[in-house]
């Protein structure tokens, strides 16, 4: 019999746990084409904000690194108005679950955007709590719990939709961050987003990157974002949604067992625009082989050492 | 004159899934050049029939059978302009080797295969009524020219190449020196232009000079300017065209997902609120001069 991939994050009952992560696929139309991405789990659109950002100057924005790849964009996006109206209704016409990402400077501009998605035919929200927090100087909101807690709660009373607190690894105690986000309302945890990361060039001694410090995804950072799933998911007891460098079904299978319910595919999509699908067709074959069931039979089954 | 192919207009109503393909294609030639440069000449019948010049492919450097596999290098794919399409069913890459990505693609052996997506980005454009081209083109810049100069004569337009580099080895076309004769580039005036080449170190001129040398006798209305190199070149040839001549210019810039969802490879464009950016692999490569924000545009 086939197993069942379906994964429940909320009241998003998702057909597969394959997702592709926020900011790699755009808000969809640029991929439009080069695979059936109705067949993923869920597609999480890039973030948005209330306004228009031009984001950070280019030259460069990114710069590929050993096994990883380091970007500065700034959350260059088309801002709330353009994003619902030019969008988000191609994107809802791929025919799977999509989500949209906010962000905002203050908490309560991340309530505007959720209020304002709320019955925009989205599936869920992710909070994008990476971003920095004008009011408390810059600091990314995501690097403090009551900050992080705050932007949950405030877009918890501002819509129904599910709520998926996108976690910074740039913390000293990320379960704490989780938690808090937990006890605010959010239904789900997603991570990792991408790890502070600096390029310099030594003939000009000046980074490669024009905003100075960027954040490194790909391969290289895959063992340090199942370490981090792994203690959030030992932590609380919404859905984890596991990313950071998946390349293939055996890297998703980590993030799985180390107790995510849901993975996310993100800088593996511009090497292969099939890597979401690859990456399911592998966790199928899997569940198969070792006669598994469901996949939720797998999430968190992780042994002890040694064996 | 037609719009080329992956216009924004085109790309607005729906990006069609017939605008480009990701294909897995036949290496048929693997050939190194001198100075440095490579030729893949690839199968790729899909991607040869809707080419337009000025745009490009991106290529996945490592073997396709070993996608399912992390790279430690090159995880990125690398992009570059489709130089000839031969026959209906090739396309001709032409690329000066740097770097880790072209060493590995350099390495390819005919009869392997290569992963690659195209065709990508706005090409050039032919203006209603344009009965003169005058193309600039410095160094590797003249890769995708051959198929621009193609077209050209397809559409039965007068086509002036000025081409440029810093030394000979510099450019991926033979170029011959008969004693006491000008500078030739055989394989290029076979397709039809007049050919002017200066390299830096011998004539001792810039490309953008040779431009500037005959602008009374090329600057009309029915005169257009396709320009590739170097945008220390692209920058002079913008302010010598300014108000004389329409300019178009292919410009480059790191890339990561070639598709315009990123936003890496942006460059300033002009705009009448504050800062914007338009995407290299998207917007362009190809963009008419006045859409850029010259000043402001890192050289």
């Amino acid at each position: 019999m086939a197993p069942d991939l379906t994964v429940r994050i909320g009241a998003m009952e998702m057909k597969n746990p394959v997702m592709l992560a926020s900011g790699i696929f755009g808000y969809g139309d640029e991929f439009m084409g080069l695979a059936p991405y109705g067949e993923l789990g869920a597609l999480v659109l890039k973030t948005v904000t209330l306004f228009p950002r031009a984001g950070n100057p280019p030259a460069s924005r990114t710069a590929e690194t050993p096994a990883g790849l380091v970007n500065a964009i700034g959350l260059e996006n088309v801002g709330l108005e353009a994003f619902l109206r030019d969008k988000l209704p191609v994107a809802l016409s791929y025919g799977t679950h999509i989500v949209a990402s906010i962000a905002g400077d203050t908490a309560q501009e991340f309530a505007d955007c959720a209020r304002a998605l709320d019955r925009a035919g989205v599936s869920a929200l992710e909070v994008n709590i990476s971003c920095p927090n004008v009011k408390q100087g810059g600091m990314a909101f995501g690097v403090d719990a009551q900050a992080s807690a705050d932007v949950v709660a405030a877009v918890r009373a501002a819509t129904s939709l599910p709520i998926i607190a996108k976690l910074t690894p740039n913390v000293t105690d990320v379960a704490a961050v989780a938690a808090a986000c937990e006890r605010s309302g959010a239904d789900a945890v997603s991570l990792t987003n991408t790890f502070s990361a600096m390029v310099i060039d030594p003939e000009t001694r000046r980074p490669l990157l024009a905003a100075g410090t960027g954040g490194l995804s790909g391969p290289a950072i895959r063992p340090a974002a199942v370490y981090r799933v792994r203690e959030v998911a030992a932590r609380v007891r919404v859905p984890v949604i596991g990313m950071g460098g998946i390349w293939n079904a055996s890297d998703a299978l980590e993030f799985l067992i180390a107790g995510a319910s849901a993975v996310a595919v993100g800088t593996a999509l511009y090497a292969d625009p099939e890597a979401g699908h690859r990456v399911l067709r592998g966790i199928r074959g899997y569940l198969e082989r070792h006669g598994i069931a469901t996949v939720s039979d797998l999430v968190g089954s992780l042994r002890s050492a040694g064996g | 004159m037609s719009e080329p192919a992956g216009a924004p207009e085109a790309e607005a109503a729906g990006m069609s899934a017939a605008s480009r393909f990701r294909v897995i294609c036949e290496i048929i030639e693997s050939a190194h050049l001198p100075g440095n440069h490579h030729r893949l000449v690839l199968e790729a019948p899909e991607i040869a029939r809707l080419a337009r010049p000025g745009q490009f492919v991106h290529v996945w450097c490592h073997p396709p059978e070993q996608i399912d596999r992390p790279p430690c290098a090159a995880v990125l794919r690398r992009p570059y302009s489709i130089s000839r399409v031969w026959g209906p069913n090739r396309i001709v890459i032409l690329m000066r080797v740097r770097g880790v990505g072209g060493s590995l693609l350099a390495a390819r052996r005919a009869g392997e295969r290569l992963d690659i997506i195209g065709p990508l980005g706005r090409g050039f454009a032919v203006a209603e009524g344009t009965r003169t081209a005058v193309v600039v083109a410095g160094g590797i810049g003249l890769a995708p020219v051959p198929l621009l100069l193609e077209w050209l004569a397809v559409h039965g337009i007068r086509t002036i190449l000025l081409a440029g580099a810093a030394d000979d080895s510099k450019l991926p076309f033979l170029v011959e020196r008969p004693p006491g004769r000008p500078a030739t580039l055989p394989e290029l005036e076979e397709l039809g232009a007049e050919v002017t080449f200066a390299s830096e170190s011998v004539e001792g001129v810039l490309v953008s000079d040779l431009l500037e040398m005959r602008l009374s006798e090329l600057a009309h209305a029915h005169t257009q300017v396709f320009a590739i190199g170097p945008r220390a070149m692209l920058k002079r040839l913008a302010a010598i065209c300014e108000g004389c001549l329409e300019l178009q210019v292919s410009l480059e810039e790191r890339m990561a997902c070639g598709l315009g969802a990123c936003r890496s490879c942006v460059v300033p464009a002009r705009s009448a609120e504050g800062t914007a950016y338009k995407t290299v692999c998207r917007d362009g490569p190809v963009f008419d001069a006045r859409e850029i924000d010259w000043e402001r545009l890192t050289t």
